[in-house]
């Protein structure tokens, strides 16, 4: 059993671990792909927009990891956050100001603020519980754009979104909203790769393996999971607010069950709690849906078990799939060599 | 006395699961609290813990009135726990385990600075109480693959990282090899010899209590049926009567 153990130190105690290098160096290889993106597709104008929803679209799955992959916290009504910088920087738009470094922050302000009071309430749930809550939040918010659809245009969504500036200068060319996407992207998931390596990051994983442990070593698990629902509804809401900018109009869909519901997809196809699986994840589910739901009606049935088959087959999700088998290939190239 | 217990009750529904019970643990003393099944220790022990709280009566640690705080508070003033059933965090490196633990001390969880020094001095004293429970050179291991009696080690290593003053054990010996039960009855002595604990353990194994305790604590029904000594204790009438007799002290 000793021996056993030791063995075991040995292959994780790092010098005989898997080299990190040709992880990072696909990964910066994958972020100048997506950088240069404007200048590969410049012959379908088409492809750069649908390009620019999926790294909405990995924006907002990256805020919900921070919340599930982190501490554990299921939310089945994301969209909610989503929603409300949606709807809330196209108000702004329309009677404030059309300059983005004055909608983003107030935007991402509110949203952060409401999550705080609503949060606090909220992560005093666990498991199911939780998950129910966050449903029903997403369908108060939804139902809440019909309850003022003069103000929100209801059924027929918020229309009319001015192009808006940044330092006075209009944003309109597609190259440049997608570098804009783009870059919240980066910095976001620099943010939340960041936030891992903190004492707060560390702490936040202690809560997900075990609260009770946790709580018991002094955490505050209440207040830490309190801190991890606004960072995530933060940063939805932003993802939402920029997706209303970038579209000129949103409709009450982006509140829908339906929407938390991708966006739990995305996280989990990508893999949860890996942070920057969930973004594959988001832009993997964009690209398909698309195509997909072109060819057939019938996409959904597809999507549908699509998730089982990885939730069964691979909880890890594509990130967690392409871990083990690098990780297979460098063992086999070890024992090999 | 480092831990006064005075009155406490607990009920659930109609059972008075702590019934009025007032006891005394005394610094550097290991205080057993033993009885038969429903006599009402693990609900004692989550009295003091934090992780119930009382009906009725006080519970005050070194002179200051602790009833009812909750288990993160209790941690912050040197009260450390550890599980029946193992609880440490299995997915994550043995040494970060305890790395937790003392980051949560120097009140660090909330911070977002991430700074060199500070986690390698962290990394250096959870290297030294990981040496101390006898698990060097497993501090890269992932928890949850270290062997059942390193877990229970390992456990008690999350808690000293808390620099406790009191160290209570929910059931330390339950379900381990005779081998793993040495090992652990030898850490409790040490963590009084050397670490200068007091320790209180809830525990089956009566033999086990007999030879390790200063103090035991005889409940029954809810109620503190007998306090004393293991050799008074094994003599008392009382304690005999409630494990049927001849069962006890084997």
């Amino acid at each position: 059993m000793t021996d056993a153990v030791v063995l075991q130190s040995k292959n994780l105690a790092g010098e005989r671990a898997p080299s990190r290098r040709p992880y990072l160096l696909a990964m910066i290889i994958l972020a100048v792909l997506g950088a240069t993106l404007p200048f590969w597709v410049t012959n379908s104008p088409f492809l750069l927009i649908l390009a620019s929803h999926a790294v909405v679209a990995a924006i907002v799955a990256l805020s919900l990891d921070l919340l599930t992959g982190n501490t554990g916290l299921l939310s089945f009504g994301h969209a909610a956050w989503y929603g409300f910088g949606a709807y809330a920087a196209g108000l702004l738009s329309k009677n404030f100001s059309s300059e983005i470094l004055v909608i983003l922050p107030l935007t991402v302000m509110a949203a952060s603020l409401t999550a705080l009071a609503i949060g606090a309430i909220l992560v005093r749930q666990i498991g199911k519980t939780f998950a129910i809550l966050t449903l029903a939040l997403s369908q108060i918010f939804y139902a809440l754009v019909f309850v003022f659809s003069d103000r929100t245009g209801g059924e027929d969504g918020l229309q009319g979104v001015p192009i808006i500036t940044a330092f006075g200068q209009t944003v309109a060319s597609p190259e440049a909203w997608y570098w804009l996407l783009y870059g919240v992207l980066v910095a976001s998931l620099a943010g939340a790769l960041y936030l891992r390596t903190t004492p707060l990051g560390r702490a936040w994983l202690a809560i997900k393996e075990n609260t009770e442990r946790a709580r018991f070593i002094g955490i505050n698990t209440g207040a830490l999971k309190l801190i991890a629902y606004v960072f995530s509804a933060g940063l939805a809401s932003l993802a939402g607010a920029l997706f209303v900018l970038f579209n000129g109009a949103v409709s009450p869909d982006v509140l829908h069950w339906f929407e938390s519901g991708k966006i739990l997809m995305y996280v989990v196809l990508g893999g949860v709690g890996t942070i920057v699986g969930p973004i594959f994840g988001a832009a993997a589910f964009t690209l398909t849906e698309h195509y997909v739901s072109s060819v057939t009606d019938a996409w959904l049935i597809y999507f549908g078990g699509l998730f089982v088959l990885i939730i069964i087959v691979a909880p890890g999700g594509l990130f967690g799939i392409a871990g083990s088998l690098y990780a297979r290939l460098a063992a086999g190239r070890e024992t090999r060599s | 006395m480092t831990l006064q217990i005075n009155g406490l009750s607990r009920r659930f529904g109609g059972l008075k699961a702590v019934n009025d019970v007032t006891t005394s643990i005394a610094d550097r003393a290991i205080h057993s609290i033993i009885g038969p099944n429903g006599a009402g220790k693990t609900t004692l022990f989550n009295l003091v813990t934090g992780a119930l709280a009382p009906d009725a009566g006080r519970i005050s640690f070194q002179g200051q009135d602790i009833t009812g705080w909750t288990p993160e508070r209790l941690a912050g003033i040197g009260i450390a726990r550890t599980f029946q059933r193992t609880s440490i965090f299995k997915d994550l490196p043995v040494v970060e385990n305890v790395a937790l633990s003392i980051r949560s001390r120097r009140g660090m969880n909330r911070s977002l600075m991430r700074s060199a020094a500070t986690e390698r001095s962290i990394d250096v004293e959870a290297r030294d109480i990981l040496a101390w429970v006898g698990l060097s050179s497993k501090e890269h291991i992932r928890a949850g693959s270290l062997a059942h009696g390193f877990q229970r080690a390992l456990d008690i290593a999350i808690g000293l990282a808390l620099k406790p003053k009191i160290i209570l054990m929910d059931e330390p010996l339950a379900g381990m090899s005779r081998g793993d039960r040495e090992t652990v009855a030898t850490l409790i002595t040490r963590l009084r010899e050397e670490m200068g604990l007091a320790i209180v353990v809830v525990e089956h194994d009566v033999g086990m209590v007999m030879r390790l305790s200063d103090r035991i604590t005889v409940m029954q029904h809810g109620k503190v049926i007998a306090e004393g000594p293991p050799a008074a204790v094994r003599e008392d009438e009382a304690v005999k009567n409630a494990y049927l007799h001849g069962n006890f002290a084997a």
